[in-house]
């Protein structure tokens, strides 16, 4: 054997050189941690493109032994956590690095602002809710707004539609769909009958119901704001009936082959005299209560990102009903409402460029009213009497209405979800009020600009900051409204927001024809939150305080020298876990309001007010019957009445006053369903739907109306103490029984 | 010199072997550990651990398959806490592309079929977050791919425990079937049973399968 040659040995020496040292090792210890300085355990240190790695312990700690020396990339990674890389360059036997991880955001996400308001999105998960879950209480009859009412702030008011929200009337509550004022939700009022809604409630994904606080580009609402956001294309084409006592409809959605566009059409007619007939009523319908709707839409998908879409509908509702009359035994009251309105909405969305958002809508609303109160002896023949109080009682009153809204909302987005918000909008209106013979024209025209930040301090801290201007043509005046609302999230989740806002309304259009000048209703509103949502159950404790300025008086002339406050606590609680299949929630509102408006002579206790107020609303499936079970349960402490009388100087004065029973109502509905035609190529999803309202058939009291003289108190009750309903609908192409399970009258 | 080279390749070769034993030995014994593993925490580590190897063994599609299936179980395990699950779908997903990308579909039929196993669980862990509405999207896809992977290879116990566990989970109105779920469990069982080499090839199933069929009963 040779020796070895000197460069031979060299080379050997360098290898042994190079390979001792690979195993010369380095040790990198080190802790981490979250920003809130919390270890974290299993987290994963990697030795970038080696195997070598290892976990952190539960203590956060690690040690990793490496073999290499020189410039290295050390990558950590948790679950939850965005993966972070640092240079190391290891020289010593022991390196100590200390690494903190920042929380990834598609885990928690960023902290969303939301005191005040109750989001219903097709996105929530867990026990947040969905636009299914808000409409599908027990009762609601196929309206939002009555659906809403088992949320807490609203108050339970059985003798007419609408949200009446902390302390607010149904008027101080505005719906918006995909930004543009619905000026008519419902159809027109009938008194002591709640009349339905227009709009079919599973035209939404995105249902937003703020009881306070709402952001700076809704405005003219005091007190609460629905905002909802309507369906873009959908998943399949469709065709859906229904056939039930009062209400028989169809419709269809058609989207296209590429799946770029879609459109579709409604038609029901619902007629309650059959089911009048079968269930009586204390008012006796002398025509319907009769009701047509019809809405056509379509929409495409204009870009990526680019979505138009129109909606329409428009409505007929004849109504004419007879009551004894309050002043006199042997006379009856009659009262016949007839309307049409016709609505539509054009929408579109896009994003300019990468960080610039345009949100655009026109709506135009179309209304013609007329009622005819009539006074009538028991042959039905139309009696006057010239003398008060039944000199007032045969009048006709029409009213046609106009109203348009022009629209543009520009966002400009940054990272993290921040953005600013900024746009203006235009709302016209233009009333024809005519009161037998005399007409008043009123044509205005409001101009609002507003702006608004979504600012993020850090993860979890979060505010929204905005500011409207209003300027109303009809009062002349402008005003400013502030807003603003901030949150905070613990590490555990729980998050806690507060807001302060100012708002604006302008006084119902049936003051501004009478003489005097109110201006603007203004409310402020202070509020403070608390809410947690983990293993599928949330909850959520609101408190709140309401200062109300320069409200429409009328004794004795209008003015706007009313003032008042609202405070109150409420509580939501829901839970999908603790029972299998079963999802309740749990409500309580408690509610201090006085105010002092219209005819009220100081401040006092408004009769659409009730100090306390709980929910219980319950749904369950039942996989093998197929059956869907919901119920609610709603009780409330009684309302206060008054009897209202005008003195010698021309003010009015409480005559007598007092409180309603105890309101309790318990509503029940069902959904079996089947399919009929499973050998279709489209088969069908059908279902019966059969429902009851008020099942113990307590006495509800809402109030009382009395005669002129005070003598005569008659209660305002329901038209009759139950109503049932039983019907059966099909959809081909898609499954949305669901939408109709409680879609129904 | 030439012996020089001899010991220089010599050494140099046992260090190219050890580190691939290296892997191969980690991915071992973490498959081993992932046939007890039970809870969250287990899957999260081993989630951990795959994703180490995988970020080395960048053109092997298996360590990339146990950490998506890791985290994919992670969400089932979520289920009764929706909140929580969305992450680890995300990162799941993201993993089983990668896999999926490795593969050659066309030959590879059988590594296929595990890897559409894998993207249906990541679909059904989406439903989780709430069956209402996310259903709707992703309840479709995830029976697709039990049918996918079915296709691909029809004996694939882990395709039929998913079809199995989801005729069983679904009402009968929307095609759940007991009988017909107990039938897919039987049969998957048996193929479990049947091949019994815990290598690194995925075999996991045993478990979930008996489970299952104790609440069948």
């Amino acid at each position: 054997m040779k020796l070895l040659k000197l460069p031979d040995i060299l080379f050997i020496l360098l290898l042994l050189l190079g390979v001792s040292s690979i195993k010369a090792q380095t040790l990198i210890r080190g802790k981490v941690t979250n920003t809130k300085k919390e270890p974290l355990s299993d987290a994963s240190i990697i030795l970038k493109n080696t195997p070598t790695g290892i976990n952190t312990d539960s203590a956060g700690g690690f040690s990793l032994p490496i073999s290499v020396k020189g410039k290295q990339v050390l990558r950590i990674s948790s679950v939850g956590y965005i993966t972070k890389e640092i240079d190391i360059n290891p020289q010593d036997s022991v390196l100590y690095v200390d690494i903190v991880l920042k929380e990834e955001g598609k885990m928690l996400g960023e902290v969303v602002v939301s005191a005040g308001s109750f989001e219903a999105t097709d996105k929530a998960k867990g026990a947040s809710l969905t636009p299914m879950d808000a409409v599908t209480v027990a009762g609601n009859g196929g309206d939002i707004a009555n659906a809403l009412r088992s949320l807490p702030g609203a108050q339970q008011i059985g003798e007419q539609e609408g949200l009446f929200v902390r302390g607010g009337t149904s008027a101080e509550t505005k719906q918006f769909i995909d930004g543009a004022l619905l000026p008519n939700p419902n159809y027109a009022s009938v008194p002591g009958v709640p009349q339905p809604a227009r709009v079919n409630p599973f035209l939404f994904k995105g249902i937003l119901f703020s009881t306070g606080g709402y952001s700076a580009i809704y405005g003219d609402a005091l007190s609460s704001a629905l905002i909802l956001e309507s369906v873009d294309l959908p998943d399949k084409s469709s065709a859906s009936l229904h056939i039930f006592p009062q209400d028989v409809g169809a419709g269809l959605q058609e989207l296209d082959s590429k799946k770029k566009s879609s459109y579709g059409v409604d038609v029901h007619y619902g007629n309650l005299q059959f089911y009048n007939s079968l269930v009586p009523q204390k008012p006796r319908f002398f025509h319907g209560p009769e009701y047509l709707e019809s809405d056509a839409n379509f929409r495409i998908k204009t870009s990526k990102t680019g979505m138009l879409k129109f909606y329409t509908n428009y409505g007929y509702n004849n109504t004419g009903m007879r009551n004894p009359d309050i002043d006199s035994t042997n006379l009856l009251s009659s009262f016949q409402t007839k309307d049409q309105n016709i609505y539509a909405n054009l929408s579109y969305r896009d994003y300019l460029s990468a960080h610039w958002k345009i949100d655009a809508v026109v709506a135009y609303n179309y209304d013609k009213n007329t009622i005819t109160n009539k006074l009538e002896n028991q042959q039905f023949q139309q009696v006057f009497i010239p003398a008060y109080p039944y000199n007032e009682k045969n009048s006709i009153i029409n009213t046609e209405s106009n109203f348009a809204q022009v629209r543009a909302v520009i966002t400009r987005t940054f990272a993290h979800n921040q953005a600013i918000r900024f746009g203006a909008e235009n709302f016209y209106t233009n009333t024809n009020y005519t009161y037998n013979d005399t007409t008043t024209t009123l044509t205005g025209n409001t101009t609002a600009a507003f702006a608004e930040g979504d600012v993020y301090l850090t993860k979890n801290i979060a505010a929204k900051i905005g500011v409207r201007a209003e300027h109303s043509s009809l009062l002349d005046k402008t005003v400013l409204a502030p807003r603003i609302s901030v949150a905070y999230r613990f590490a555990d989740g729980g998050q806690i927001n507060a807001a302060y806002g100012v708002f604006y309304q302008q006084p119902d259009i049936t003051y501004l024809v009478q003489n005097g000048t109110p201006g603007f209703a203004q409310a402020t509103h202070y509020i403070i939150n608390y809410q947690k949502k983990a293993n599928n159950r949330l909850l959520r404790i609101e408190a709140y305080y309401k200062q109300y300025n320069s409200l429409v008086t009328t004794n004795p002339a209008v003015n706007d020298n009313g003032k008042g406050y609202a405070r109150g606590v409420e509580l939501f609680f829901r839970d999908k876990r603790t029972f299998k299949d079963l999802d309740y929630w749990i409500t309580y509102t408690y509610l201090d309001t006085k105010r002092m408006y219209l005819d009220y002579p100081s401040e006092i206790h408004p009769d659409f007010s009730t100090p306390h107020t709980v929910w219980v609303v319950a749904k369950k499936f039942f996989p093998n019957i197929n059956l869907s079970a919901n119920m609610s349960y709603s009780l409330a402490t009684g309302r206060p009445y008054y009897d209202m009388q005008t003195g010698i100087n021309g003010k009015t004065f409480i005559s007598d006053h007092g409180t309603t029973n105890m309101y309790n109502d318990m509503n029940l509905s069902f959904a079996y369903l089947f399919t009929m035609f499973k050998k279709w190529k489209e088969k069908d999803f059908s279902g019966i739907g059969f429902g009851m309202n008020n099942v113990f058939g307590t006495k509800q009291v809402f109030g009382y109306n009395y005669s002129y003289n005070g003598l005569n108190k008659v209660p305002v009750v329901p038209p009759a103490t139950r109503s049932y309903y039983i019907g059966l609908f099909m959809t081909f192409g898609i499954d949305r029984r669901d939408d109709f399970i409680n879609n129904n009258l | 010199m030439k012996k020089t080279i001899i010991i220089l390749s010599a050494v140099l070769l046992t260090g190219v072997i050890l580190h691939a034993q290296g892997d191969t030995q980690k991915l071992q014994q973490d498959v081993a550990k992932l046939d007890n593993a039970t809870s969250v925490n287990d899957y999260q580590q081993l989630a951990a651990g795959f994703a180490r190897i995988a970020e080395s063994e960048k053109t092997q599609w298996l360590p990339y398959y146990y950490a998506a299936f890791c985290n994919a179980k992670t969400g089932w395990l979520n289920e009764d806490d929706p909140d929580n699950i969305e992450g680890y779908a995300n990162k799941a997903e993201e993993q089983i592309k990668k896999a999926l990308s490795l593969l050659d579909t066309a030959t590879q039929k059988k590594e296929l079929s595990e890897v559409y196993c894998v993207v249906s669980m990541v679909n059904r862990a989406r439903v989780f977050m709430n069956p209402a509405t996310y259903g709707r999207q992703y309840g479709p896809p995830a029976s697709m791919y039990i049918q996918l992977a079915k296709k691909a290879n029809a004996n694939n116990p882990r395709a039929l425990y998913l079809d199995g566990w989801e005729k069983f989970s679904t009402p009968k109105m929307w095609g759940g079937d007991k009988n017909k779920a107990k039938e897919l469990l039987l049969a998957a069982q048996q193929t479990l049973a049947g091949n019994i080499s815990a290598g690194i090839e995925p075999h996991w199933g045993k478990k979930e399968v008996d489970d299952l069929l104790k609440q069948l009963k």
